[in-house]
């Protein structure tokens, strides 16, 4: 990327806070739509030409690549200066929480590095409340969202093949690249699954299998090889730093700041905003930036803090709802694997792919749950693995010697795992305030959460365990973990699927929600949030997709009004 | 997050620290091995680590280093070295695993200031403590200097299959071990020539997907488990 400029006077129209998949979104839009943006990143510039190690062998890294404190998804992955802690900026919880926190501090965020899942979400899934009487209905309806699926997956490119099931939308023709041919696991699973009545379909990926030609930002087809978290330097995979962010800089009309920490949101006249203040990371300078409008997609909670920060000391700012900081959701997880005699040994072939999963179980228990007949309001969706490499020592005799080589050659590609990610319903004991005491370095107050699982997650939990079991016996599989631990003990902490959601939903009026369902607040309505903050319910589908949908919806909303004078 | 940002790494992390599970295939089943007589106390503690730091939160990933000094004395990674050619041995597919330096691997890892590494130096060093208190007990000799029938009988009871008692420490060492050995060895070009990995290099166009003698043995596979291919 191009060298940030600071200039404190940056002629703008809008202010756009973050450059992650939402923040990219809007400065390609509102910037193709001829409006000027300032962009404020809080992490550090990042260039994945120079700084992406593609093809080093693990090997090459520390500790063989490992996960540590300082790089928790391994040496090469692509999050820098950041993850579950970074210095000087810590967040709190409160009594008998354990929650995480995600947080890259790069310029394109977790686009850089992030899961590639993207399943559209469905018509049950925008009016749950409708369905079984718990949390809220959204504003808006599947149909109301399709058509910015249908572009958004064009605009990125997303490949995957047909599902044909209830609540799992299908794309229209001409949306998806095909998806890659499954690996030899993959086929089993869906033989093995499909025999218990539980269906296995192609996963739609955020990876090119064809090239995407483009006079700025040319993008080729994945080549089937190096792991995708790592970044991508021909594109493949999508990523604002390789997409969005040098579409939008080509038009003239993005002035990009990095190392620039939002601190609050400034408040003008007759219930606006007026532009925002933010400190460089590197000198300490505050400074105050202006725009007719300002966009929020630092990050569901970056932004949820951002607010509470703002506005009236102890309300925060777009809050006469109260719901700022509730209703807070993170994805269920839980992994079960088992290993597999019948694929030990099995003949070796390239299974890279395209890295990730070729196929997924969507959730399929949807008749039964509405009947009532399960424990549990929400569904989940297995994620797989399971490829050649080194087996788990736990699914080899203990032995050494020749014996041992042998038993690694025997047992390299025949461990199976079905990775749950769940629904979580919103609930009273799980949200985020400010910190009363706490500061970040910065002097800026840090998050304090509460987080709680109810027995809805617990019970979905239980069921996908029974579930992964039912497929692994039709596998004859050796399960790796125990089927009678309670299911919390199998879950995963609240924050750790890096999902979180909620925190600014949108609803039908001021009274009830934060924002209106273009992401504009009911309070100020030259502000306009547009990251995971405003879901009003967190599916069990990978929210990156939605996000991106919304964002499109949301902009070009935003550039209508502005360009029309709505905004002065 | 999914399990495709915690990739095949990730999982390989997680999988290693499974517990073992209680089953061995009937064709690798080892010998049970015959207990000591007596066996060496477990070492109280072990030397602490230096003060040193970690690579940090944003290290340079196009030129991979290690910061950390190593630690192991000379004598302990002439044992490790040694325990690297007996635990996977030269064979007509590859080389020893002492041969192919990956006891220097051992050595970063336990002399590395993070939590897990440093949980693992205690099992580690200790084992090696124990191990030369364990021959001297028994051949009153250091462990690097017992002939091979000597470190093999040590060997095998320490791979015995329900270890009890005062043997507990010592199998969980030389388990841990077995495994970082294994980590070491098998993410190398070397090992992973051994297992037969194909894959890491660039294949233009759509990914091929199985070969006809993978989708052969898949196919034989779901008929012996009364599958019907979907």
């Amino acid at each position: 990327m191009a060298q940030a400029r600071t200039s404190a006077d940056a002629p703008a129209d809008v202010i756009i806070v973050g450059s992650g998949a939402a923040g990219g979104m809007a400065a390609y839009t509102l910037t193709k739509a001829g409006l000027r943006c300032l962009m404020l990143e809080a992490g550090r510039d990042y260039d994945p030409q120079a700084e992406v190690n593609m093809f080093a062998p693990e090997s090459d890294a520390p500790l063989r690549g490992s996960s540590t404190p300082d790089k928790p998804f391994g040496y090469f992955d692509a999050t820098v200066d950041g993850g579950w802690e970074i210095d000087g900026e810590p967040f709190t919880n409160r009594e008998g929480t354990d929650f995480r926190w995600w947080r890259p501090r790069m310029l394109g965020g977790r686009t850089n590095h992030w899961g590639r899942h993207v399943p559209r979400w469905g018509p049950y899934d925008f009016k749950p409340f409708s369905r079984d009487g718990l949390g809220v209905d959204w504003p808006i309806a599947y149909d109301d969202v399709a058509p910015f699926y249908d572009r958004v997956e064009k605009m990125i490119g997303v490949n995957g093949g047909p599902i044909g099931l209830e609540n799992h939308p299908d794309s229209p023709p001409d949306c998806l690249m095909p998806p890659p041919k499954p690996r030899v696991t993959e086929m089993l699973i869906k033989a093995a699954a499909e025999s218990v009545g539980i269906p296995v379909r192609p996963a739609h990926t955020a990876v090119l299998t064809r090239d995407m030609p483009d006079p700025v930002a040319p993008r080729k087809a994945c080549f089937n090889a190096t792991p995708c978290t790592r970044g991508c330097t021909i594109g493949a995979m999508w990523q604002t730093t390789t997409s969005f962010l040098p579409m939008a800089k080509a038009t003239g009309r993005l002035t990009l700041v990095t190392d620039a920490m939002v601190a609050r949101v400034l408040t003008g006249t007759k219930g606006r905003v007026s532009g925002v203040e933010y400190i460089d990371r590197k000198t300490g300078k505050r400074q105050q930036v202006r725009a007719r409008a300002v966009v929020l997609a630092a990050g569901t909670l970056e932004t949820t803090r951002l607010l509470l920060n703002s506005g009236e000391a102890g309300r925060g700012l777009a809050n006469s709802s109260g719901q700022l900081g509730k209703n807070l959701t993170d994805s269920t997880g839980a992994t079960f694997s088992a290993y597999i005699p019948g694929l030990a040994d099995r003949p070796r072939y390239n299974e890279d792919g395209i890295g990730g999963q070729h196929i997924y179980i969507p959730f399929w228990d949807y008749d039964r749950q509405k009947r009532g007949e399960l424990d549990f309001a929400r569904g989940y969706h297995f994620e797989i693995g399971g490829r050649f490499g080194i087996p788990p020592m736990g699914v080899m005799p203990r032995v050494w010697g020749g014996d041992l080589k042998k038993a690694v050659r025997h047992a390299s590609g025949a461990t199976i795992s079905l990775v749950l990610r769940g629904e979580m319903i919103p609930n009273a004991d799980t949200f985020c305030e400010a910190d009363p005491q706490v500061k970040d370095r910065f002097g800026i107050p840090v998050l304090r959460f509460a987080f709680k699982w109810s027995r809805h997650e617990i019970n979905q939990v239980a069921h996908g365990r029974r579930s992964a079991q039912s497929v692994f016996e039709k596998m004859k599989g050796t399960l790796l973990f125990d089927p009678n631990v309670p299911p919390e003990k199998m879950m995963t902490a609240g924050g750790e699927i890096i999902h979180e959601l909620g925190t600014a939903r949108m609803g039908p009026d001021a009274r009830t929600s934060v924002v209106d369902s273009y992401g504009q607040a009911w309070d100020a309505d030259n502000l306009v949030l547009m990251d995971g903050a405003i879901f009003a319910s967190g599916a069990h589908k990978n929210p990156t997709l939605t996000i991106l949908a919304l964002a499109l919806r949301s902009s070009e909303r935003l550039a209508t009004r502005i360009k029309s004078g709505a905004i002065a | 997050m999914t399990p495709s940002r915690r990739e095949t790494l990730q999982w390989m992390i997680a999988a290693a620290a499974l517990p073992l599970a209680r089953w061995t295939p009937p064709a690798m089943a080892g010998e049970a091995a015959a207990p000591f007589q007596t066996v060496a106390d477990w070492p109280a503690s072990v030397p602490s680590l230096p003060a040193t730091k970690g690579y940090g939160r944003d290290p340079d990933l196009m030129d991979p280093k290690v910061p950390w000094p190593l630690t192991l004395t000379k004598p302990q990674r002439a044992t490790v070295d040694l325990l690297g050619d007996m635990i996977l041995p030269a064979d007509d597919v590859s080389p020893g695993a002492g041969q192919l330096g990956v006891g220097a691997f051992i050595d970063e890892w336990i002399s590395a200031p993070y939590p897990a590494q440093q949980a693992d130096r205690a099992r580690i060093v200790g084992g090696l403590m124990w191990l030369d208190a364990q021959a001297q007990a028994l051949h009153r000799r250091a462990f690097t200097g017992l002939d091979v029938g000597q470190r093999s009988a040590m060997l095998d009871a320490l791979c015995t299959a329900a270890p009890a008692g005062a043997m507990e420490k010592p199998v969980a060492f030389m388990d841990r071990l077995r495994g970082l050995f294994v980590l070491g060895f098998y993410s190398l070009p070397e090992g992973k020539k051994d297992m037969g990995y194909v894959g890491e290099t660039p294949v233009e166009g759509p990914y091929p997907g199985p070969t006809p003698e993978a989708l052969a043995h898949l196919s034989q596979l779901l008929g012996t488990l009364k599958l019907t291919p979907a």
